[in-house]
């Protein structure tokens, strides 16, 4: 029990945060539906027709809806189908923490010699995290409820139960699947390993609606089974079967995860690999790279840079290839032809990549502005910047340095994935901007640097609680470009969205006013963080 | 005399940092004198490392001022490092990198580390410098860290426990790597929970209590004056029936 009570205590961030997140995004689709979908069937049909054109174009993320007349099918599909994704990297960032995080730590160790069993220690996490998950979920469906409440209308508790049941399953499964391959690898490469396979299981349950070769093998992904629920939808119901097997996939997983971690030692992976012979070494690294500002940085993150350029080029030229089978089959009829080309403005391909692939990107570019705002963060809690600091720089040397590095991490990653999508396109003979595309590509640096230095100014001011701000921040601003102009929110209220201010490159080419808001808000941010850092306590 | 007019390696007036509760540094008038080894005593949560990490600028005084040759560690904190090396209680994660990235990390963030330093310390401890930060004990990382704080030859070294997690062979070698410093003209202010070690090190000892100083003295007065250990001295601080009540001796 008391082991149970600790990983309910560890998580209890995550149960609050995500909880939050989860009520707030059910809450305001609901809300949005009504708004915009109206309260008559006539235009709630005509609502339905519109949003089933734009679920269209984005089944590479999401699962095609049901009944997007009625709340239920509106929120079962914009609200439980981004759900998902979250569910899934909170679980990755979590199981992986539980598996090697806390170890790392010496957290384990000190559980483990209170005479506490390793299976216990790892039951007790997966309890935590399911109930963590399932409160969550709940969390959502309460959302919805209140949502629906406020126009006078309510939704079945069946309903709410059973959708809430299977993200929570979903959410169980990805921990499960985590918390093995964590303890199958090193822990430097847990969280990378456990999210690759994560991706890929979300990529083949989701391109098999494209690429029909990948139907086959979809029944390993726990994301097919919960699209196999959809209890929320006229019509839908809540599959137990689906859910059994995700809940299945969550025991397993779990259980194998156990017999490894009895197995293996702690602080290492089950299979060591022999380490080659080194003779011991008393000099220090003759490289001249760390006595460059800035290049020591991008040195130092080498790797971790070289993945994920590496990580966006593929996802990008998987885009290319999504972008061409969409659009192909739809322009071999003359109608739709025609209609689509007026639409695109001429640039037909220019303008649906840039709709699939830079509306992707621009998640991947702030989700590595966070990954550096969490590094940042870390140096400040586990002592690193004490360490910087005690030699002869200035406190803010330090934050345009870190700025620099990511600005210039961005730009690697950006150019290579640049690179790799206009190849793509050019074998695949589309017919794409090549100005465009760079324009584009390069503006997803300033986007990056606006979360970059939002993350600053939270990094400065509350290092501990900067990565979760910043995360909520980021995901308000994704929503705030989603809902506001369905809403018609005034456009200095949606300038607030940093998504809003990238704008659509590729079809009308740079918002210049956008991309001085963003300069002007990367400079604002960088400067009230360096001002913040000369203040504060370091290492207090 | 000579003393007096020589700029103090570290001067502190009425330094203080108030965490509230009546946790902090309450104060603080210190004075260490140039080439001195000055050991710090006291037990945890009277204000060691707070006074450590106002000398090196990291945390803000309430009140008072804290100076390093001269210098106001607040407002000068860079120059101040310059004269610096540090070596704090806990050694950050470095995590995949190796010893040799991490020396030529910090390094050159001071234009360079002198490799013929950094070679000689490294094989004096026997720290293997071709390894990873997390396979590293943490007597290998309290290594790394003398040797981070050591590598430049800095005019003061500010050591927070730097005995901690080192077995006796290579506290011996410290001892001497320590002495050698003050003898090539290096002040050093060094916090310790362990009196035999400041005994053995030190020249003068001050010794806080609920984040204020309560004694100064030098190590060889005490001894020629024939007063009790400095075991003796630093209990009679610290009655554990009666700590907080206690009266201070004049």
């Amino acid at each position: 029990m008391t082991a149970i009570r600790l990983g309910l205590r560890l998580g209890r961030w995550g149960l609050l945060g995500f909880s939050v997140l989860a009520f707030v995004s059910s809450l305001i689709q609901a809300v949005g539906f009504y708004q915009i979908a109206g309260h008559t069937a006539a235009s709630r049909a005509a609502f339905a027709q519109s949003m089933s054109q734009v679920a269209s174009q984005l089944t590479f993320i999401l699962a095609p809806p049901s009944g997007l007349d009625t709340v239920g099918g509106y929120v079962e599909w914009r609200s439980f189908g981004g759900l998902a994704i979250v569910f899934a990297i909170w679980a990755l960032v979590s199981g992986s923490g539980a598996a090697r995080g806390d170890e790392e730590h010496g957290l384990v160790e000190a559980v483990l010699a209170t005479g506490v069993t390793r299976s216990r220690w790892l039951a007790s996490r997966v309890i935590g995290f399911a109930v963590a998950s399932f409160v969550a979920a709940v969390a959502s469906g309460l959302g919805l409820v209140a949502g629906a409440a406020g126009a006078g209308e309510s939704v079945a508790f069946g309903s709410i139960l059973g959708i809430s049941v299977a993200l929570a399953a979903l959410g169980l499964s990805c921990y499960s699947v985590t918390l093995l391959i964590a303890n199958l690898t090193a822990a430097r490469v847990a969280t990378a390993a456990a999210g690759a396979v994560l991706l890929a299981l979300f990529l083949v349950n989701r391109l098999s609606q494209t690429f029909t070769w990948l139907v086959p093998w979809r029944w390993i992904s726990p994301f097919h089974y919960y699209e196999l629920n959809q209890p929320l939808a006229p019509g839908g119901a809540f599959d137990a079967r689906a859910t059994l097997t995700m809940i299945g996939i969550a025991m397993v997983g779990a259980a194998v995860a156990g017999v490894v971690f009895e197995w293996r030692d702690l602080g290492a992976p089950l299979v060591r690999w022999p380490s080659r012979h080194r003779s011991p070494s008393y000099e220090p690294s003759h490289s001249p790279l760390w006595r460059i500002p800035v290049a020591r940085g991008l040195y130092e993150r080498a790797a971790g840079l070289a993945t994920w350029a590496a990580g966006v080029a593929a996802i990008g030229v998987l885009f290319v290839y999504l972008t061409k089978t969409v659009l192909q089959p739809l322009l071999s009829i003359p109608n739709i032809a025609h209609f689509l080309g007026a639409f695109a403005g001429g640039q037909l391909y220019t303008t649906f990549l840039g709709y699939f692939w830079l509306t992707f990107a621009q998640l991947l570019f702030a989700a590595f502005a966070i990954a550096q705002v969490a590094r940042w963060s870390a140096e400040d809690s586990d002592g690193r910047l004490e360490l910087i600091l005690s030699n002869p720089r200035s406190r803010a040397s330090v934050v345009v340095e870190r700025a620099a590095v990511l600005a210039l991490g961005a730009a690697v990653v950006a150019a290579v994935s640049g690179v790799a999508v206009a190849l793509a396109t050019h074998y695949e003979a589309m017919e794409v901007s090549g100005e465009r595309l760079a324009e584009g590509t390069l503006l997803l640096v300033p986007f990056a640097l606006v979360f970059a230095a939002a993350g600053a100014v939270l990094a400065a001011w509350k290092p501990r609680a900067a990565v979760g701000l910043l995360g909520g921040l980021a995901f308000a601003s994704y929503l705030l470009d989603e809902l506001g102009p369905l809403l018609k929110w005034p456009t200095w209220v949606q300038d607030f969205s940093a998504f809003k201010l990238y704008g659509t490159p590729l079809a009308t080419g740079i918002d210049r006013g956008g991309l001085a808001i963003m300069v002007a808000i990367i400079l604002v941010g960088f400067t009230a963080s360096i001002l913040l850092m000369e203040r504060r306590d370091v290492g207090a | 005399m000579l003393r007096e007019m020589a700029v103090s390696a570290i001067r502190t007036s009425k330094l203080s940092k108030d965490y509230g509760l009546g946790r902090g540094l309450f104060d603080l008038d210190l004075q260490v004198a140039p080439r001195e080894v000055f050991g710090y005593l006291g037990p945890n949560g009277s204000g060691k490392t707070t006074t450590i990490r106002l000398l090196m600028g990291m945390i803000k005084p309430t009140a008072g001022g804290a100076y390093v040759f001269g210098l106001d560690c607040n407002r000068d904190y860079v120059e101040v490092k310059r004269k610096v090396g540090y070596l704090p209680g806990d050694m950050p994660q470095f995590g995949s990198l190796r010893g040799k990235e991490i020396v030529a990390y910090l390094g050159g963030m001071r234009g360079g580390a002198d490799p013929g330093n950094v070679r000689a310390i490294a094989e004096r401890f026997d720290l293997d410098l071709n390894r990873h930060f997390r396979e590293y004990s943490s007597g290998n990382k309290r290594k790394l860290g003398i040797l981070l704080a050591f590598m430049h030859r800095p005019d003061l070294l500010i050591l927070d426990e730097p005995t901690n997690g080192l077995d006796p062979l290579n506290q011996q070698e410290f001892y001497e790597l320590l002495h050698e410093a003050r003898d090539g003209g290096a002040t050093v202010f060094l916090s310790s929970h362990v009196l035999s070690e400041v005994e053995h090190v030190c020249d003068t000892v001050g010794i806080l209590r609920a984040g204020k100083l309560v004694r100064v003295a030098r190590l060889d007065e005490l001894r020629a004056a024939g007063e009790t250990s400095l075991e003796e001295i630093f209990l009679s601080y610290y009655s554990e029936t009666d700590q907080s009540q206690k009266a201070l001796p004049e």
